[in-house]
Parts: structure tokens; sequence; C-alpha cells
């Protein structure tokens, strides 16, 4: 998939700046224009959609919103047409040939908190939006892969399960094996690794 | 005179009297006659119905009818099923759990709807309630068959166990053999939603051992060999879901399956079919004419091999199947189904471009011709007419629940290129008894005139990219007198509609509205000024005071209330208070 960025470049824009205020802000006009100019956000999120079908990169478009960032109202058409995730998953089954894996949520734990939270990894393209988006859901400070902690206070780092059942620290593995391999994902207090 | 009469029969003689009277509205009614009537009814109460979860406190409803036996809760808005909540938004079941566990240790059903379920509560559930029946979880999250092999081990009456459509973390196929060998009271089993195999030889002897066992849903996971064996050991089912409904073609395997179901005489519901190979459906054939319930939306096959399996079912009264029944397949169901009531018809591919079948809006005119005691309609298509619409309301007058979903969002009429407000408007004006409706197409105000003025039996309407202006919504709230909950997302109403009915929603179970013209200043308006409201807005880009008052919100979820504000809202959840003016910094 050589073609990653370049697909995913509408994507990317927006799934990440709805994770800063800023850049929302940047969008005030928060709703779909009234029917007088019908449905142009529409088509035009079907279409990079369809594109991401044909390569196989995005397995069900109404999971871009499972990632809690990116809601502005043009995601948001990404949960038409309204069908319910059960079915969703065997129709999207049905169509492995399209796609690396079944489904690509995996599920975030947080020490100390009982309910995890779903996440859909294909709406990151590297460590640094994964570990960027997981700290304003859980409202934490994460240690990105690879980079020192300056101090061990309030900081979290980010461990996955993978497929053989190990846990592993997240970064050890290029970002396109980790997708192969990680069942799920859980945030542990750093002066507890 | 009333409370005259209510003096003059000792309180043993309404209570028996009230024994009757099932329906929770009545019992309503009754509780509001007078006072004595109203303390007779809470002592007597034995099943209790929650719409939300936030709209009471546990604690008022377990002090207000102290000899529960059965309850039901529903917890998340409507639109959680098409993930317009975020995670993490709440219902937490909990706290209820608790609150019974302490008052009611003679509980015996619980049905739960969209909630978050731990281990924990079902672990409490398991060892608290004497003669615990009934578990039914209908779009839950949050456990994992740990728990559900504490209820297995623990609930020695337990009579039904559905997980409906559950998101459940799959940890351990073995937690069925957590029943214990002397456990035989199983009438219903629904475990069509996991993901992971069973332990099948603990399936196979529970099944075998439950005389009584009249449902059983399988899931996925279990293969189509070991169906037979499963049916022969419970030849009384009435409802069935398969598991994985293919295996490599051998005859024997398939006249095991066909002399199974032959054995099965009650059989009237079938489900499941997932990875359905056609060449064994011809098994179910023989009981085919029993059916009254048939859901293949799980399974993908062509148009003919539907067509052959449903024109044998000439008793059905409810089917789920996908598009690729097409409009031949609904005409056969037309001319063979006169009993039909109910019929959903799901995308197959609801993210391409193009059709990929031939389902129109035709498929769904043959059927409200030929089925004259269609009621109830969810139909997935790409194109629709006015003069459909108009021609479906004529024929089917008698239709309560209709929900049409155009899978292109704000798609005219293919033939006119006018909006839907006509067709739209003939099924409000038509059928007079609707309680369901779910708009789709394009749809000016017009439309929601139209509802306003003849919807008056409407209690649920799901609005989506539709509407110009705010007077859209001022029609539906101002018009729809028994309308309980809505849910609108991406459409242009805002604040003068909203506050303008802000008494119509003390009436109303809940309005959700999302990507709408909402303003933060309107929420915290409605928060002061209806105290009986909880006004939530849901918004992930930070804390709504952060920017100005005149920008809309992402989600607004109000819903009334007698409890208060919720304890256990998320941080992208700010609730309206009359003081919040003050929080801004």
């Amino acid at each position: 998939m050589g073609t990653l960025e370049q697909i995913d470049a509408p994507h990317t824009q927006s799934s990440s700046s709805s994770s800063s205020s800023i850049d929302s802000n940047n969008h005030p006009s928060t709703t779909p224009p009234p029917s007088s100019s019908p449905s142009s956000s529409v088509c035009r999120n079907r279409t990079d959609l369809s594109t991401d079908l044909r390569l196989g990169l995005s397995i069900s478009p109404l999971s871009q919103s499972e990632s809690p960032f990116n809601s502005t109202p043009r995601e948001e058409s990404f949960n038409w047409p309204p069908i319910k995730s059960i079915l969703r998953s065997t129709l999207v089954g049905k169509q492995s040939h399209l796609s690396p894996k079944p489904s690509l949520f995996v599920k975030v734990y947080m020490e100390g908190i009982p309910i995890g939270r779903k996440l859909n990894l294909m709406a990151h393209y590297s460590y640094d939006g994964l570990v960027k988006t997981l700290g304003h859901m859980f409202r934490t400070t994460i240690l990105c892969p690879n980079s020192q902690p300056l101090s061990f206070g309030n900081i979290h780092v980010l461990t996955y399960e993978d497929q053989e059942g190990d846990w592993m620290m997240v970064g050890d593995v290029p970002w396109e094996m980790f997708l192969n391999s990680v069942k799920r994902l859980k945030i542990t207090r750093a002066d507890r690794c | 005179m009333r409370p005259k009469l209510a003096y003059s029969f000792p309180e043993e003689v309404l209570e028996h009297v009230f024994s009757f009277i099932e329906c929770d509205k009545d019992r309503g009614s009754i509780s509001l006659v007078c006072k004595s009537w109203y303390e007779i009814e809470r002592w007597c109460r034995r099943r209790v119905f929650v719409g939300n979860c936030y709209a009471v406190s546990p604690a008022t409803v377990v002090n207000r009818f102290p000899k529960v036996r059965s309850i039901t809760i529903k917890g998340k808005p409507h639109f959680a099923d098409f993930n317009l909540v975020p995670e993490g938004w709440g219902a937490y079941v909990g706290p209820w759990i608790k609150a019974m566990a302490a008052a009611y240790p003679w509980l015996q059903e619980i049905r739960l709807k969209r909630m978050v379920v731990t281990d924990e509560c079902l672990e409490l559930i398991a060892k608290s309630f004497k003669n615990f029946g009934v578990l039914v979880l209908t779009s839950c999250e949050g456990f994992t068959t740990d728990g559900l092999a504490a209820i297995a081990a623990h609930c020695r009456n337990l009579r039904e166990l559905e997980l409906r459509e559950s998101e459940v973390e799959d940890i351990c196929g073995h937690w069925l053999s957590h029943f214990p060998d002397s456990y035989t009271s199983l009438v219903s089993l629904n475990i069509s939603c996991l993901g992971n195999e069973v332990n099948l030889s603990a399936l196979e002897r529970l099944v075998s051992r439950c005389p009584n066992l009249q449902t059983l849903r399988l899931n996925r996971a279990v293969p189509l060999d070991k169906l037979a064996n499963l049916l022969r050991g419970a030849p009384q089912l009435v409802e069935l879901g398969t598991g994985a409904y293919t295996s490599e073609m051998r005859p024997e395997v398939f006249s095991n399956l066909a002399e199974a179901f032959a054995g099965c005489r009650q059989l009237k519901s079938l489900s499941g079919f997932w990875d359905v190979l056609p060449s064994y459906l011809p098994a179910v054939y023989p009981i085919c004419s029993n059916l009254t319930s048939l859901n293949m939306s799980y399974a993908t096959i062509q148009s003919p091999d539907l067509i052959k399996l449903v024109s044998q079912c000439e008793n059905l009264q409810r089917l789920w199947v996908l598009d690729y029944i097409e409009d031949a397949g609904l005409e056969v169901i037309a001319a063979s189904c006169k009993d039909l009531r109910e019929l959903r018809v799901f995308p197959s591919d609801p993210f391409g471009l193009e059709p990929n079948v031939a389902l129109t809006e035709q498929g769904l005119v043959s059927v409200s011709e030929g089925c004259s005691k269609l009621q109830s309609v969810l139909y997935f298509c790409r194109q629709m007419s006015n003069v459909a619409l108009l021609t479906i309301a004529r024929n089917r007058p008698n239709m309560t629940r209709f929900r049409l979903c155009i899978i292109e969002p704000q798609v005219p009429d293919y033939l006119t290129q006018d909006p839907l407000d006509a067709g739209f408007g003939a099924i409000v004006e038509h059928c007079k008894d609707l309680r369901r409706l779910s708009l789709s197409g394009l749809l000016t105000d017009r439309v929601f005139e139209y509802i306003g003025t003849y919807g008056k039996k409407l209690e649920m309407l799901s609005v989506a990219f539709a509407g110009d202006s705010d007077l859209g919504l001022h029609h539906v709230l101002s018009g729809c007198d028994n309308l309980r909950k809505l849910e609108i997302r991406d459409c242009p109403f805002g604040d003068k509609a909203l506050l303008a009915n802000a008494a119509k929603l003390e009436t109303m179970r809940s309005l959700w509205m999302s990507s709408c013209l909402v303003s933060y200043g309107a929420c915290k308006l409605l928060g002061q000024k209806m105290p009986m409201l909880n006004v939530e807005v849901i918004d992930e880009r930070g804390p709504p005071d952060s920017r100005p008052d005149s920008s809309p919100v992402e989600k607004l979820y109000i819903y009334r209330t007698v409890s208060g504000p919720r304890l256990d809202m998320p941080g992208y959840v700010w609730r309206m208070e009359g003081d919040s003016a003050l929080r801004i910094s």
C-alpha cells in the first residue's frame, strides 16, 4: 500500500483536526448546508470512502466515528446509512477479500477504569496519531514510543496484547506490523513498567 | 364519587382487580386516581418498565414499588445503535442492580437494553436473587463470558438467557459448562452474538437435558454438522437460530440435517444462516409451511435461492432479509405470504455507489398490495418516488411502523426530482395509527408540516438530512401530540423551534439532536428554564464554554427526569444547569 498517504490525506486531516479545538474552530460552520445545496459534503465523503474500500484500507466507513475526535458533522455522514454493528460486521466479513482483517476495532483499557473503550485503528496512520487520540480520550499524557521521559510523574505508557497473548510496548515494530498483530491496548502508568 | 368507591372495597379486593391490569400505562393511570389507589397499586406492582435509566433513580423505584418481580430498563439513546453516541457515555446498570439486590430478593426477571453491564453486575445478580429466571440483555456491553458463567452456575431456576446483539468479550467458551448437571429449567437461550466457539459438548448436554427448551439461537461458530445432533436433542424447539450454515457438501450431512429438521414439528421461527450454502437450504423446506418468522438478514444468497425458500413459507408473519431478495422476490412474497405483518429489507452493500441488486421502490409497493396485514416496515433502497409512497399509504392504512432508508442522503423523487414531502405526507395522512416513522431522501419543511398535522399517534420519529429551517422542527414539536422520542441528525433546526417548544420536551421521554444548529447559549437557557429536564451537551472538541454561546453544539441529548442530574457523566458531556452561567470563566 504505497499510496497510503496520498489516499488518506482528506481523512487524516479531518480526523486529526477534530482532535484539536484550534483546528475545528477553523470550520465554524459545523452543520451541513440546508437542502438548497444538497449533499455536497456527503458526496465528497462517499467518494473518499469508495476509494478506500477499493484499496482495502478501511473496513467499515461507519467506524470512522469510533475515534472520538472526528465527529465533525462532515464525518458524521459516515454513520449513514444507519445499520447496526452486528449486521455491519456480517457484511464486512463477507467482503474479506477486500480487507486485511475482519475488524479493525480494538478495545482500549486504562488502569483503574473498568470499562474499555473501542477504537478504530484504521482512523490513525502512525503511532503519534494514536497516542494523541488516546491522550485526549483518557485525558492523560501518554509517552510517545521511542521518546525519553522527562519525569515519571503522571505519565502513562501504551502497551498492547499481540496475537500470541503477549503484552508488548507499543512502538516495538513498524506501524503496519503492529496493525497485524494487535489484539487490544492497555494504558498503564509509566512507573509500573 | 370515585374516592368513596375506593374506600368501599377492602384493599385486597382492589389489589386483586388491579392484578388483571398488565399494561404499564394503565397501571400508571390507576395510581393517579387517588391516594389510596396509589398506595394499593404500588404495593402490588410486580412489573416495572423504566424507559430511561436516568429519568428516575433506583432508590425512587425500589421505595415506591417494594414487591417488584420483573424489571425492564433502557439506557443509551437509540442512535447509539448507529455509532452516534461516543464510547463511555454512561447507562451503567450497576447502581440499579445494587439497589435491587438489597430491595428485591425475589426479583425474577431483568431485561436491559443499551446498558453497560459489568461482570460484577452479573455476579451480583447471580447471588442476590433467590428465584431468578429471566435475563435478557439487548445491545448491552461491558461484560464477559466470566459473568455469564456466574449466572449459569448460580441461577438454578433460570428460564431465559438472551444476549441479543450484545457485545460480549468472549474469554472462554467453557462458561456453558457452568450450568450444573442437575439444571433443566432452560426455556430460551440466545448466544448468537458471541464471537468465539462455545463448548459444543456442554451445549449438546445442556440442550438435551432441558425438556422445556423452546428457543435456541446459536452463534456463527457452531458448525452445521453439529446442528442435527442439537436438534435431535430438542425436537420440541419453537425458535431456532442456526450457526454457520455451510459445510463441505456431503450427502450424509444433508440427509442427517433434513431428518433432524423434519423431527422438529413445532418450529415456527428460523434465523442465523451465516455463510449459508444454498444447497443445504432444502433441508428446511419440509418445515417451511409452519414458519411464522424468518430472519435471513445474515444470509448472503442470491434472489433465486431466497425465492425458492420464502415461496414455501406461506404462513410467515415476519420476514427479515437482505436486499438480495430483489423486487422479483418481494413480488413472490406478495403473492404467497398473505399473513405477513412485518418486513425488513437490509442493504447488502450499503456503501457501494452503484446498486448491486435489482431492488427498488417497486418491491415494497408489491408487498403493500399483496400483504393486507402488513403493518411494520423497515426498508433500505436506493430510489423512491412520491407516487410509490402514495400507493403504499393507500394500500396499507393499517401501517403502524414505517421506516424507509434511502441509502444516499437527500435524494429526490427519482421520477420528478421533487422532494419526497408529498409521499411521506401521504404515509402520515393515511396511516392513522402510525406510531413510528423514519424519514430519508430530500425533504423540506413541508413534510414536517404534514407530520405535525396528521401524525397524532406518532410516538417515535427519526430524521436525518432533512428540512430547511426551524419551522420544520416547530411543526413536529407543536403538532405531534403523542410524540415520546425524537431523534434528529444533520438538520438545520435550531434555537427558535427548540425554545418555543420547551414545555413539550417535558411530555417526551427524550430528544436527540446531533449536527444541527442548536447553539450552546440556547442549551444553557433551556437548562435554566426547565429544571425537570436534563439538558446534556455532548462535545468531544472540549468544553463548550471555550467557544462563543452562538456556536452550535455537536450533540444534544435532552430528557425529562425526576432524579436530577446524573453523576456518571464522562468528560465530554456537559449538563446545562441553572447556575451554569456562573461557571463561565
